[in-house]
């Protein structure tokens, strides 16, 4: 290689390279952009994160957009984020209307296989281990002794994803309605493990009839139960649903929830 | 990096040493008689389709073959993460304290993906399993075909654009805390998009492949992908490679003709050879191109250290 080989590339390389860096500069001032455009929308309204999401800052950068979560969920809950969503592009988000985690798998799987720990497994395994341990202490001799149903109750109780809350203007219950037949009409896809049901996989909601005088569906859904809605009396003998502390934020509620536009509704957990 | 060579160069060859004279026949009777056949092509073609297909076929199906992306995946159930996506997300979580929170998984498929790679040879990555590779390698076809039909003109830069790219990404990264270049990343779009459904991101991949194919060719393989540039770092002191038989070689450049990375073939060009043997560089992505094209087989793959015990 001659020395003015070596000079025409040097300055070849220089010239090229300052076009690289502007176009990096170009790139991180667009991504600026976005950060302060969409940021704020995202954290406050749209973004349902899985299971065990850590604050929405972090999450933008820790998840590496793998997929497992979205791979491993049995009931298909979790999506990816398209390109309309920004820099949140190939996160994964719960759309809780057209499909809700309802813990049907038992394991927190999409927590415990991300490999970056946004949806952090950490907090669910120590919750999950104290728990056994208390049933081991009162439950060692009993005949059928499971650990295993207190664990995943214990696990589950200590997700936030959001909190429910209630849209009285159209709640069926809060004009005294009741509801008959499926919930969602018989084109829905979505599915759902009703607790009473003691089955254990998740079944279509298209195949649940209900015959209601006051309609308490998110009520009976609920995978949680009593320690995350209910039906109260609201005054002179009214029974409307009513979210408590132990709501998770699966949105089992919004999905089953009979009216056009769900009357109840999951707003994210603000970080 | 730049200066690659400063031993002297053997004497050119003689007429009578070319192997096709040697033979007494000419160029072209010796070209047809050894053939130019496509199978390193064919093996290499079938394997990313098939771990591609393998990952599609997982998320289809619900098996636990290779699951997840290319971004981040498990095969059985062990992890494998893409080296530059993860030392972005590194550079950041150092800086925030997310670090510790990383898993063991993490960590395995982290430096599972880099010891794999050491041993096969770095950016053997890019030619066997990225699906980018696959598109552009057809995006370079028609490009050839235009360039030829004197449509076009070819523009070429210099190949260290690359590292540029690759502390550029990692700065961009680190000041924005966002994961800056997997959103611009054809190998994790494609991967996604293959596996969970398509997207509108797509047209980014369309935008990437009609510059490549109009203007510059492989120009985000050649001088942006910082994953290939990783490799590329990484397969510095790889056993596994392709190597070079002067006293077979006729100088015909047929290889340097379909290789990616021409300039790993410098030693094929007449007079330009310091030894009877010359291994590529770690910018080769060990395709097999050039061990197809070859009339003299003069090029072949090795296992550095094995092949002369053997």
């Amino acid at each position: 290689m001659g020395k003015n080989d070596y000079n025409l590339n040097r300055r070849q390389f220089l010239k090229s390279g300052a076009i690289a860096v502007g176009a990096l500069a170009a790139v991180g001032a667009g991504v600026g952009y976005l950060q302060k455009v969409t940021a704020e929308s995202r954290i406050n309204q749209k973004f349902l994160r899985p299971p065990g999401a850590i604050d929405e800052s972090t999450f933008i950068y820790g998840c590496i957009k793998c997929g497992l979560c979205v791979q491993i969920c049995p009931i298909q809950a979790i999506k990816l984020a398209g390109i309309k969503d920004g820099l949140a592009y190939g996160t994964p988000y719960i759309d809780v209307r057209e499909q809700a985690c309802d813990f049907s798998c038992d394991s927190m799987q999409c927590v415990e296989t991300c490999p970056t720990a946004v949806l952090n497994f950490v907090q669910f395994k120590d919750v999950g281990e104290k728990a056994i341990e208390e049933y081991d202490a009162t439950h060692k001799r009993d005949e059928n002794y499971n650990p295993f149903p207190v664990q995943i109750h214990a696990m589950k109780s200590i997700v936030k994803m959001g909190v429910a809350k209630l849209k009285p203007e159209s709640c069926l219950a809060f004009q005294g309605k009741g509801f008959k037949g499926s919930p969602r009409g018989s084109g829905f896809k979505g599915v759902n493990r009703s607790p009473y049901s003691g089955d254990l996989k998740a079944t279509p909601v298209h195949d649940k009839v209900y015959d209601e005088k006051i309609c308490d569906i998110c009520v009976k859904e609920c995978p949680i139960g009593d320690t995350a809605i209910v039906m109260a009396d609201a005054g002179s003998g009214k029974m409307v649903p009513e979210v408590l502390d132990g709501c998770t934020g699966c949105g089992v509620c919004v999905m089953v929830c009979p009216t056009g536009e769900p009357s109840i509704i999951v707003e994210p957990v603000k970080s | 990096m730049f200066g690659k060579n400063n031993k002297t160069p053997l004497p050119a060859k003689k007429k009578e040493d070319i192997p096709y004279i040697k033979e007494g026949i000419s160029f072209k009777d010796w070209k047809a008689k050894n053939g130019s056949g496509h199978k390193w092509r064919t093996i290499r073609w079938s394997v990313l389709i098939g771990i591609n297909l393998l990952f599609i076929l997982s998320f289809m199906f619900d098996l636990s073959l290779l699951e997840g992306s290319l971004s981040g995946s498990r095969l059985f159930g062990f992890y494998l993460m893409d080296p530059f996506n993860s030392l972005q997300m590194l550079i950041i979580s150092a800086y925030t304290g997310h670090i510790k929170f990383l898993t063991m998984n993490f960590v395995i498929g982290f430096l599972t993906i880099f010891i794999f790679y050491f041993l096969m040879g770095g950016r053997t990555f890019c030619s066997w399993i990225c699906p980018y590779h696959f598109l552009a390698e057809w995006g370079e076809k028609l490009h050839n075909y235009l360039v030829k039909k004197k449509k076009i003109k070819e523009h070429t830069y210099n190949i260290y654009l690359r590292y540029v790219f690759w502390v550029g990404f990692l700065i961009l990264a680190f000041v924005t805390q966002q994961l800056v270049f997997e959103d611009v990343n054809p190998i994790g779009i494609l991967s996604r998009a293959m596996i969970y459904g398509p997207g509108l991101i797509l047209l980014w991949i369309l935008a990437l492949i009609t510059f490549e194919i109009v203007y510059s060719k492989r120009f985000w393989c050649r001088y942006v992908c910082p994953v290939g540039a990783t490799w590329s770092m990484v397969g510095k002191a790889t056993p596994f490679g392709v190597k070079f038989e002067l006293d077979k070689c006729a100088h015909c450049l047929d290889c340097q003709k379909v290789c990616l990375v021409p300039h790993e073939l410098w030693f094929v060009e007449k007079g330009k050879a310091t030894d009877k043997r010359h291994d590529v560089g770690s910018d080769c992505t060990r395709c097999g191109l050039c061990i197809d094209a070859c009339p003299g087989n003069a090029l072949s793959y090795t296992i550095k250290g094995w092949d002369r015990i053997l």
